[in-house]
């Protein structure tokens, strides 16, 4: 980094010998880069001690109350990997777009697009066939609808260079309103005062992996597409050239990639396994759709892919840790009334800290010693 | 439906066009000069959403609403600061800057929210009194036009006059050329020995102050009260205004207007009793941010270092 | 030789005392020391990357010494930035110009200056303009975008740009890059009448026959030292390579030439729109033979990057047909287009040749990987990919520790073995090559054209893309000239002479000199 202030030399002008410099590294190990990540997490868990004592409460007794909750016993323990489940995967949507340089904020409304694609698939052939099939046509549902939210700002990015991250974000409100237009219509559930789908039939219902909690199937099929994701990236050829476009698309043109190939295709599969999310969540856990059933989980798969490293490994260690603070901020809030939202509030955080400790890392201070 | 075409129901629908104009309008002429400066702000979203909590807290707890405004553009224009010391000194991925300022926006705007605010279900949110319009002497008077335009908040008639300004200010000053120059070749400045970075620095802080202020409107202004992520979107479209205004003053009005005119028609159609869905009304610009994305898409007037961090040393 | 001068003021306009600069890693500037006296050609010699450009920067005021002191016209001078250096008078003349395209000249000249008031206004810095403009007869709109203007011209905005702060030191940094041989000799007349009106100029270059034609005193850098300072008519161009380069230089590298074979590749009457759309190739034909190396030369901007891209395969083509063996390969995927056996070298290796932050290994694959010999079904097969790699790390002594290295931290010399092997390895037919030699110090360029050479004893017809016209004296068996997306003459390399290529260059004689196909 230059400095741009003048250094005074003595009456004559001559500017003495540096002793210590500001220089960038030559490049920037394995190592710093988990350095940086620590270094954010050390940051921001300072800033959430602040804000638990402006809510008023004592940090000790709400740090205690939030890692029981996370793992104080096996039902919370279970809950930890329930929550983190369905921000695995859009974290790694997220990374699958974002490895080809695609920023796809739009997971949140492919997450809702698939759940919407899930009870629908569900609540037509629910009555029709078995579970052993009607989970997987309701997986291949979402993968659909998610496909296509996420495919169409990719089609309009290759076809017409339009910007894919406003058109994502456009069209998370989009499918909102869809949502609750279709709830307030077609979809609604006759039987209940709610604005809600009714509720997804018993053979669409994902099994607990663990009696007595709420873990289900989805956390296996989640861990599943962690282990895809790599193979996928690291191991076929479509996933050396979606990296290839990533980082440098003019060359990955010269070499014969069609680049606006790879655009659609990235994007749909981004949307497919946002999408999975929900096919996931809502099965799993709440089994009908209403109008909060969207609840961040598309932006905090920004944050975990970028914790992450846009590595599927990563990703999952990022998720797993989202999932333990969810979890604790919630018990948090019962002990001690600190607002759960505290949780948004700790992501943005981390992200800007992450963003800065990753330049700063880049530099190092040396002894210059110059002999004249 | 003969109530559609009367001049009681089209006056009210323009002058609705102008109001809801009016929050995306300052925040767009905001990423206007932030991005002829070079910098893609992605945040913009996020600082109208902290302008509007902000504001209303301020304005709740003193009974001032100019206080209120006053303490949303202050905290946009800290917010923007930030961003430009993450994206002009520290060089950072300036896209990932601006969602990180959104997501920390939203979080901590609802967190700030609920701790001050036991009205947990929106039943009943806590309202304060708003500003009221401002008619302009003798102009108010004149039929249609009168209501139009000469009977709108202050804060609308200081974002219609930034247009104006902006254009004078980028084509007529000096400061504006320069900054032209750096949205376009930052080295070719540096090399004439401009202090670009201060330049970014007060350019990327208006636009915070413009997004601040667009914000303040929101809560201040249009509705008196605060909900979790009551911008809803505006900041994405204000960029996108930038983008198929061709970063020209006065499309990006026209745009903003063409937005409000929905906004507006969907309200009046509602008021009216037409029997619509409402949600397909609500969700439709969004809608229209696309098709208008599509359709424009010359956008030579970009400025050609626009989200390119500028390194003085090659190495 | 004009090197005939008034005579130079005694006492020195610059006076350097050991500087230095230092990065993570090379010592760019050591301890260097020398003095520039008031109106003279002072030269900076040296090859890619001997620190010369790194010394101008402190010059300028772009970057600051670890170490030594700048004395300017009788006083120290420590500069924080450049304005610092242009309210001294020190004026600079980038390589890359630095210029905002959509502003015109005089919006140019007059951002930095330190004149009015709020408003714009840009009367005063106008005139000046043209008073300089006129009074060196450049032909120069000041009122139209930059980027509307020829290269040339674009050039002689930064010169104004430089002498309107009132400069009393010039200097230029590898001016000639971009400039036809008669708009150098131009150049060349109009440095020594600003030289001969008091002006001191410091000339950065690599070309010795620039040293030779227009310096009065030459300064060697090598590695980052200062090894000699000399009057140029003291020495001779043999003599400033040794120096510069520490040993025996070749001048002509060795070239028993084959007698080219039947013809290879055939480009018929090519049409080609530029990224703006407008036309950039109007009807290119040429012939390129089995074991020849056809040179192409002309300024940049004439139509050879599309030209490239074309015939790799990466641009459309309007009309026209692009011949190999008989068969048309316009508008051909560039997979297509290397299968049957035509391969390309980028100009710039780091945004058009490699992905940066890929491995050796990715970065050799590129473009084959989704062969069988690469990938099985949707897999690829990575013993194969790395025993490929170890290969040809070995063949074209790529330097770097493993051959899974990402490729960031290699030299420049380096990354073009590496986009050298990539296509060479595929023991192409036909082998196009655009600046290949760009940016290289003497050794890397040394074993790229060594390479090139081999190629073409091996029989494969190479097209030699350059603005080196050395580079193309010496390599090529025929020369044709590019001018305005055409070519507009074909020499016998044999027969040509820098005078007559200049003169195509330019646009001259179109039709006239030469053989047309």
């Amino acid at each position: 980094m230059t400095d741009g202030q003048p250094r005074t030399g003595d009456a004559t002008g001559v500017i003495p010998l540096r002793r210590w410099k500001i220089e960038k590294r030559p490049d920037v190990g394995a190592w710093l880069q988990f350095l940086a990540i620590l270094l954010a997490l050390a940051a921001a868990f300072i800033v959430s001690a602040a804000l638990i004592t402006i809510a008023g409460a004592d940090v000790g007794k709400a740090a205690l109350a939030a890692f029981k909750g996370a793992f104080g016993s096996l039902k919370s323990f279970a809950e930890t990997l329930l929550q983190s489940t369905p921000i695995l995967l859009t974290g790694l949507a997220v990374t699958v777009a974002f490895r080809a340089r695609l920023f796809n904020i739009g997971a949140e409304g492919q997450f809702l697009a698939g759940a919407m694609g899930a009870v629908w698939v569900s609540l037509a052939f629910g009555d029709a066939l078995p579970s052993g099939l009607l989970i997987p046509l309701t997986m291949l549902g979402a993968l659909a609808t998610g496909g296509l939210w996420g495919g169409i700002p990719g089609l309009l990015r290759a076809r017409y260079g339009t910007s894919e991250i406003i058109v994502t974000v456009m069209m998370n409100f989009v499918i909102y309103f869809l949502l609750a237009f279709l709830l307030g219509d077609v979809w609604r559930d006759p039987s209940s005062f709610f604005l809600q789908t009714p509720r997804m039939p018993e053979a669409a219902h994902l099994p607990k992996l663990i009696a007595g909690t709420r873990l289900h199937l989805g956390f296996i099929v989640a861990l599943a597409a962690a282990a895809l994701v790599y193979v996928l990236l690291w191991r076929t050829a479509l996933g050396y050239e979606i990296r290839a476009v990533g980082i440098n698309a003019t060359a990955a043109t010269y070499k014969g990639i069609d680049v606006a190939k790879i655009t659609v295709l990235v994007m749909a599969l981004s949307g497919a396994i946002a999408g999975l999310s929900g096919a996931i969540e809502i099965p799993g856990l709440h089994q009908r759709l209403t109008l909060d059933t969207s609840t961040g989980v598309g932006f905090t798969g920004i944050i975990i892919a970028m914790l992450g490293r846009l590595h599927p490994l990563g990703v999952v260690l990022a998720a797993f840790f989202f999932g333990a603070s969810v979890t604790g901020t919630s018990a948090m809030q019962i002990a001690t009334g600190v607002p759960v939202a505290i949780n948004q509030a700790i992501q943005g955080i981390i992200l800007i800290f992450l963003l800065i400790t990753d330049v700063l890392v880049r530099y190092r201070l040396r002894r210059i010693e110059v002999h004249v | 439906m003969s109530e559609l075409w009367d001049v009681a129901f089209i006056a009210s629908l323009l002058a609705g066009m102008v109001r809801l104009a009016t929050p995306i309008l300052l925040a767009a002429l905001g990423e206007l000069i932030t991005e002829r400066a070079g910098i893609l702000n992605l945040g913009v979203e996020g600082m109208m959403l902290t302008g509007a909590l902000v504001g209303f807290l301020v304005a709740y707890g003193t009974g001032s609403l100019w206080l209120g405004t006053a303490a949303a553009v202050l905290c946009g224009g800290l917010l923007g600061l930030l961003m430009a010391f993450m994206a002009a000194t520290l060089k950072v991925d300036q896209i990932l800057v601006g969602l990180a300022l959104n997501l920390l926006a939203l979080g901590s705007t609802t967190f700030a929210y609920r701790l001050a605010f036991k009205d947990v279900g929106t039943q009943n949110p806590t309202t304060i009194s708003t500003f009221g319009t401002v008619k302009v002497p003798g102009l108010a008077d004149i039929p249609l036009l009168g209501e139009v335009l000469f009977s709108q908040h202050a804060l609308t008639y200081l974002a219609l006059l930034v247009v104006p300004a902006a254009y004078f200010f980028l084509y007529h000053t000096k400061y504006g050329l320069e900054l032209r120059g750096i949205g376009d070749n930052p080295r070719a400045v540096d090399m004439r020995g401009v202090a670009y970075t201060r330049r970014q620095y007060a350019a990327v802080a208006f636009g915070g102050m413009m997004a601040g202020l667009g914000g303040a409107f929101l809560t201040l202004a249009a509705s008196g009260l605060f909900v979790p992520d009551i911008s809803a979107g505006r900041g994405w479209i204000a960029i996108a205004l930038v983008i198929f205004g061709n970063w020209q003053p006065v499309w990006i009005m026209f745009g903003a207007l063409f937005f409000g005119l929905i906004d507006s028609f969907q309200l009046s159609l509602q008021a009216v009793g037409v029997d619509v869905p409402h949600e397909l009304l609500l969700g439709l610009p969004y809608l229209l941010t696309i098709v208008a994305l599509v359709l424009n898409r010359r956008r030579t007037q970009m400025p050609l270092s626009l989200g390119i961090p500028y390194y003085r040393e090659s190495r | 030789m004009a090197n005939s001068r008034s005579p130079a003021s005694s006492e020195a306009l610059l006076s350097i005392e050991h500087l230095t600069k230092r990065f993570p890693q090379v010592l760019a500037n050591d301890d260097i020391s020398f003095e520039v006296r008031r109106g003279e050609i002072c030269c900076l010699l040296g090859e890619n990357g001997a620190g010369k450009s790194t010394l101008a920067e402190m010059l300028y005021g772009a970057s600051e010494p670890d170490a030594g002191r700048i004395r300017f016209d009788g006083r120290p001078a420590a500069f924080a930035s450049p304005r610092d250096a242009i309210d001294v008078g020190i004026g600079m003349v980038h390589q890359h110009f630095a210029l905002i395209p959509t502003l015109t000249a005089v919006e140019n000249v007059f951002i930095g200056t330190r004149s009015g008031g709020l408003l714009l206004d840009l009367n005063q810095t106008r005139r000046r303009l043209e008073e300089l403009r006129d009074s060196y007869q450049i032909e120069l709109d000041l009122g139209v975008p930059v980027s509307e203007l020829s290269v040339g011209q674009q050039q002689w905005v930064e010169i104004l740009k430089a002498l309107h702060g009132g400069a009393k030191l010039l200097i230029l940094d590898e001016p000639t890059a971009v400039l036809t041989p008669q708009e150098t000799g131009k150049l060349f007349a109009n440095l020594r009448r600003m030289r001969d009106d008091g002006l001191s100029i410091i000339f950065i270059t690599h070309k010795l026959h620039e040293v030779m034609a227009v310096s009065d005193r030459v300064i060697v850098l090598r590695l980052g030292k200062l090894v000699n300072a000399i009057e140029t008519d003291a020495t001779t161009r043999e003599q400033l390579a040794r120096i510069m380069v520490g040993r025996e230089v070749v001048f002509r590298v060795d070239n028993r030439r084959m007698e080219p074979g039947e013809v290879l590749l055939e480009v018929k009457g090519v049409h080609a729109v530029n990224d703006k759309g407008r036309e950039a190739l109007h009807g290119v034909g040429l012939t390129l033979r089995r074991g020849e190396i056809l040179g192409l030369a002309g300024v940049s901007g004439n139509g050879q990057r599309e030209l490239f891209d074309v015939l790799v395969g990466v641009r459309p083509t309007a009309a026209g047909e692009i011949l190999l063996e008989g068969r048309n390969l316009a508008n051909r995927s560039s997979t297509y287009v290397a299968e049957q056996g035509l391969c390309g070298v980028p100009e710039d290796r780091v945004r058009q040749g490699l992905v940066m932050d890929f491995r050796v290994d990715e970065n050799l694959i590129l473009g084959r990987h989704r062969d069988s010999r690469f990938s099985r079904g949707w897999l690829l097969r990575r013993r194969e990919i790395d025993a490929f790699a170890r290969r040809m790390i070995d063949d074209y002594e790529i330097a770097t520790p493993t051959a899974g290295q990402v490729v960031r931290v290699l030299s420049g010399g380096n990354l073009q073995k590496v986009v050298m092997a990539r296509e060479l390895a595929r023991e192409p037919k036909c082998l196009i090559v655009s600046q290949p030699t760009r940016g290289l110090d003497v050794g890397a360029t040394e074993y790229v054209r060594r390479r090139l050479l081999e190629e073409r004893d091996r029989g494969a017809g190479i097209l030699l893309i350059s603005e080196d016209l050395d580079e193309i004296l010496n390599l090529a068996t025929r020369i044709a000239v590019m001018f305005k997306g055409q070519i507009v003459g074909v020499l016998d390399a044999e027969e040509a002479t820098v005078e007559a290529i200049g003169l195509l260059m330019a646009g001259v004689h179109h039709g006239a000199a030469g053989r047309l196909q």
